[in-house]
C-alpha cells in the first residue's frame, strides 16, 4: 500500500514569536523553522507501517517555499521514499492546500493519507477534513492508535471524555494526533543517503488550482500581557475582590 | 554573647522577619547539593542590601562569629555547609537587575540572582550569557562565581571568570570594595583584585553584586549525538570536530549512563546502535556549508572507523532532548547513592588517564559499576561510581574513600585537577595538595588572611588555617 505523508515546514515550536512592528503578521525573519510537530508523528507512523510491512513506498508532500526541501529531506532520512514540493511562497487557507492534496491523491492513488492534526502556527485544523471530503476518502481525526487489517482501518481518536474507537475503510485520511507516537531521530547515515531521494517539484498552477485567498488578515497583535498577582490579606479581602474588581463571583 | 543575645542582635541589624531559626529553615540553608554532613546553623539571614551584609560581617568580627554565605545551594563540594553553629547569609533577597547597558552589552545585577533569570534577561535583551550548566534554575550568580562555575559550553565560552567584569563585594574585615569599576575592559592599574574573589568559594569576602558581559546570541545551535567505539576515538572525534568547526559544546557518557537516563526519564536513545561512548557535539551554523561539513566530518569518522552511528536535531524539542540524555544523568543516577569526582587533566591525556582509574576501580572492587561523563572538550571528567544495591552506604563510603586515595594519586601523576569546576569546600580540602604545592597553598593562606582577618567568612573551607 502506497501512503502518502503531507508535511508543513513551520516557526519552531520552541521560539518565541514576536509580532512585526506593522503588525502585519509575526516576524518570521531569521527564525528557526522546523517540521510541524504534528507531521513529524505522521511521518514516523507511516515509517512503523512501513516497518510493519504494511505500507511498501512512503511519498512525502509539503507545500510551501522553498525551504520547505529542509523538512522534506528530514522525512526522507525518516523513511519516506520520494517528494513532491508544491513551491508557493503565499501563505494558503486550508482549502487551498487540501484542493492541491487533492490533485496529489488523485494522481498518486495512495491507499493512506497521513497528516497532523493542525498545524501549530495557524492552528486552523481543516485541511485533512477537507481533503476527505474532496477525495470522496474515509476520515479519521486526532488519532492515538493506527492498526491496518486488509483493506480496514482501526483507530482509537481522543475526544472529550474519553477514546473512541472507528472502523475505517481504505483508502482513507487520517490527521494524527500528540501521543500516537513518539518520533525517532534522524540518523545522520540517513540524513545522507535522504539527500539522494527523488524531489519533485512542482507549482499550484501544474495542478490548475486557484489558490487566491478569500481571507485577509487585518491586524496581528500579541496577546495581553499579564498583570502581576497580588497578595490578600484575609478571605474577606479575596471575596471582596474577586467580586468587587475581578467581577467573576 | 548569648544565642539569644545574638538573635536579638541580627534582628536590630537587618530586622526581625530576614532572621529564621525554624528548624525547616536550619536544614535547609544549612546545606547544599552534597547533603553529607549534617547541618547546624544557628541562624539564617535575609540581608537586602550591601550595607546590611557590612553591617553583618562587622558584627561577626566584632563577636568572632563564623558565617556561611550561601547561594542556590546546589554545589558539589559542601562549600555552602554550616556544620558547627555558623550564621547562614543567604542572598535570596537581593536579587534585583541594577542595570543594562546595551553599548557595554553589560548588565550588573545583585548576587542573589537566579542564574537561568539572568540567561532569561540577556535573552530579552536579544543577547546571551554562556554559562549554563543542569542547576541554573536554582543557582545563583553570586555563587556561580564564587566556584567559578563552568558548565557545558566552556570549550567555546569558557568559565563563569571570563563574563565578569565587575564586583562589589563586602571582605571578610567589613570594607566595601568596587572592583574593577563596573566593568572597565581594560584597567591595569596594579592587582586585579577581582579575581581572587572569583573561584574563592566565600572565603575571602562576600559578593553583593556583579556585572557581566554579554555575548552575542549564537544562531541556530545543531546537537549531534554519536555512537563512538573507545575513550581514545572520543578525543579523535573532538579533534576532528575542532579543526573546522567552531563547537559550543562537546560532551561524552558512557552507554550505562545513557541506559539509565532512557529509563528513568522516558527519552528516546538517538539511535538503536549500541557503543561505549556517545559523544555530544553543538555547533553554531550561521551558513549551510556548516552543516555539510558536519555531514563530511562525521562520514570522515566513521570511515576511520571511530564512530558507528550518528543522529542530529531536526528541530530546538529535538536539541533539548538530546541534551537531556546528557544533563539528566546526574539527577538520574543521585538514586543509586552515587559516588562522584570532578576531576580534569590535559584533553591530550584523558584516554590513558581514564583507563587507568577505570582499572585500579575494577581490580579492586570488580562489583563497583562506574558511570562517566562529563565536559570532555575541556579535559574534564565526572568519575562517578553507583553503589551495589546489597552493600551498606557506610561500607560503601569508605570503601570509595580508598578509591579517591588510588584516584587523586593519579591525577597527582597526571598533573591534572582534583575538582575542575565544583570547587574545594570540605569535600576535597584533603587532596588539595595533590594539585597545588606547599608554597602555593602558604601562600594562598596569606592572602585570606590579608581579606578576612579573623576568619569569619567560610571557616574552614578549603583549608584550614
Ligand atoms: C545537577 C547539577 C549539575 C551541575 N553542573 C555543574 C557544571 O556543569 N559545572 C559547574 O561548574 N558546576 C555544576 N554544578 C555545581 C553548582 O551548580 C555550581 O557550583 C554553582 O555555581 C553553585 O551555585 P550556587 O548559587 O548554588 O552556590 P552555593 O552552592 O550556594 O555556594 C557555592 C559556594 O559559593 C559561596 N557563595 C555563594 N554565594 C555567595 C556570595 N554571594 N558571596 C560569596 N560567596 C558565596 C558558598 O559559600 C559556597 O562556598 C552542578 C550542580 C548540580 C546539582
Amino acid at each position: 500500500m502506497k501512503v502518502l505523508v503531507a508535511v508543513k515546514r513551520v516557526v519552531d515550536y520552541n521560539v518565541k514569536v514576536r509580532v512585526k512592528a506593522d503588525q502585519s503578521d509575526v516576524d518570521l525573519t531569521n527564525v528557526k523553522m522546523a517540521m510541524n510537530p504534528f507531521c513529524e508523528i505522521a511521518v514516523e507512523e507511516a515509517v512503523r507501517l512501513k516497518e510493519k510491512g504494511v505500507a511498501t513506498e512512503i511519498v512525502v508532500v509539503s507545500i510551501g517555499p522553498k525551504k520547505s526541501e529542509e523538512q522534506m529531506r528530514t522525512a526522507m532520512a525518516l523513511g519516506a521514499d520520494r517528494g513532491i514540493l508544491i513551491e508557493t511562497d503565499e501563505a494558503l487557507d486550508s482549502l487551498a492546500v487540501a484542493k492541491l492534496l487533492n490533485k496529489v491523491v488523485a494522481d498518486e492513488q495512495p491507499g493512506l493519507v497521513l497528516l497532523g492534526k493542525q498545524s501549530i502556527d495557524t492552528d486552523n485544523n481543516q485541511t485533512g477534513q477537507m481533503l476527505s471530503a474532496l477525495a470522496g476518502m474515509s476520515l479519521g481525526t486526532y488519532a492515538s492508535e493506527v492498526a491496518i487489517e486488509g483493506e480496514q482501518l482501526n483507530l482509537v481518536r481522543e475526544i472529550d471524555g474519553g477514546l473512541q474507537k472507528l472502523q475505517l475503510k481504505l483508502p482513507a485520511v487520517v490527521t494524527v494526533d500528540l501521543r500516537l507516537n513518539e518520533p525517532r531521530y534522524a540518523r545522520l547515515p540517513d540524513i545522507m543517503k535522504a539527500k539522494k531521494k527523488p524531489l519533485e517539484v512542482k507549482t499550484p498552477a501544474d495542478y490548475g488550482v486557484d489558490t487566491a485567498s478569500k481571507v485577509t488578515t487585518l491586524k496581528v497583535e500579541p496577546p495581553a500581557e499579564r498583570q502581576a498577582g497580588i497578595k490578600v490579606a484575609s478571605v474577606e479581602e479575596l471575596v471582596d475582590k474577586l467580586k468587587n474588581e475581578a467581577k467573576v463571583i | 554573647m548569648t544565642q539569644q543575645e545574638m538573635l536579638q542582635a541580627l534582628q536590630d541589624l537587618i530586622g526581625a522577619d530576614k532572621v529564621r531559626t525554624d528548624t525547616d529553615a536550619l536544614i535547609t540553608f544549612g546545606r547544599d547539593w552534597t547533603k553529607i554532613h549534617e547541618p547546624k546553623p544557628s541562624a539564617i539571614v535575609f540581608p537586602r542590601s550591601t550595607q546590611e551584609v557590612q553591617a553583618l560581617v562587622k558584627f561577626a568580627n566584632q563577636h568572632q562569629l563564623a558565617l556561611v554565605p550561601s547561594g542556590g545551594r546546589t554545589g558539589l563540594s559542601a562549600g555552602a555547609v554550616a556544620t558547627q553553629g555558623e550564621i547562614v547569609v543567604a542572598f535570596d533577597y537581593m536579587n534585583k537587575l541594577l542595570e543594562f547597558n546595551p553599548v557595554d552589552r553589560s548588565v550588573t545585577v545583585e548576587a542573589g540572582m537566579i542564574t537561568e533569570q539572568l540567561q532569561q534577561i540577556a535573552e530579552e535583551k536579544g543577547l546571551f550569557y554562556p554559562v549554563d550548566f543542569a542547576s541554573a534554575g536554582s543557582s545563583q550568580i553570586g555563587g556561580n562565581i564564587s566556584t567559578n562555575a563552568g558548565g557545558i559550553k566552556v570549550i567555546r565560552y569558557g568559565m563563569t571568570r571570563d563574563w565578569v567584569t565587575g564586583l562589589r563585594v563586602v571582605t571578610g574585615q567589613g570594607d566595601i570594595l568596587e572592583l574593577n569599576n563596573r566593568g572597565l575592559l581594560k584597567n591595569n592599574t596594579g592587582y586585579d583584585l577581582r579575581h581572587l574573589f572569583i573561584g574563592a568559594e566565600g572565603t575571602l569576602g562576600l559578593i553583593t553584586e556583579a556585572t557581566i558581559q554579554l555575548a552575542r546570541a549564537p544562531k541556530d545551535l545543531q546537537v549531534l549525538v554519536l555512537g563512538v567505539v573507545g575513550m581514545a576515538e572520543v578525543m579523535q572525534v573532538l579533534h576532528t570536530f575542532q579543526t573546522s568547526l567552531d563547537l559550543t559544546a562537546f560532551e561524552f557518557f558512557s552507554h550505562n549512563a545513557l541506559e539509565k537516563v532512557v529509563e528513568h526519564q522516558g527519552l528516546n536513545a538517538p539511535f538503536d546502535t549500541q557503543a561505549p561512548y556517545y559523544a555530544l557535539i553543538e555547533f553554531e551554523t550561521t551558513q549551510e556549508e556548516q552543516l555539510e561539513e558536519a555531514m563530511r566530518l562525521f562520514e570522515a569518522c566513521v570511515e576511520q572507523g571511530w564512530v558507528v552511528d550518528g543522529a542530529m536535531s531536526q528541530s530546538e524539542q529535538q536539541a533539548q532532548n538530546l541534551w537531556r540524555l546528557r544533563e539528566d544523568i546526574s539527577e538520574t543516577i543521585s538514586q543509586y547513592t552515587p559516588y562522584k569526582n570532578d576531576i580534569s587533566v590535559r584533553v591530550s591525556k584523558v584516554p590513558q588517564f581514564l583507563a587507568e582509574v577505570d582499572q585500579v576501580v575494577s581490580e579492586h572492587y570488580p562489583d563497583f559499576e562506574i558511570v562517566w561523563f562529563g565536559h570532555i572538550g575541556d579535559g574534564n571528567l565526572h568519575l562517578n561510581i553507583l553503589k551495589p544495591e546489597n552493600l551498606a552506604k557506610e561500607e560503601f563510603f569508605s570503601r570509595c574513600h580508598q578509591v579517591s586515595q588510588w584516584v587523586f594519586a593519579i591525577v597527582s601523576r597526571y598533573q591534572g585537577s582534583v575538582s575542575a569546576e565544583h570547587g574545594v569546600g570540605l569535600i576535597k580540602k584533603d587532596y588539595l595538595h595533590h594539585t597545588r604545592t606547599p608554597e602555593e597553598i602558604a601562600y594562598m593562606k596569606a592572602i585570606k588572611r590579608a581579606f578576612d582577618p579573623h576568619n569569619v567568612l567560610n571557616p574552614g573551607k578549603i583549608f584550614d588555617l
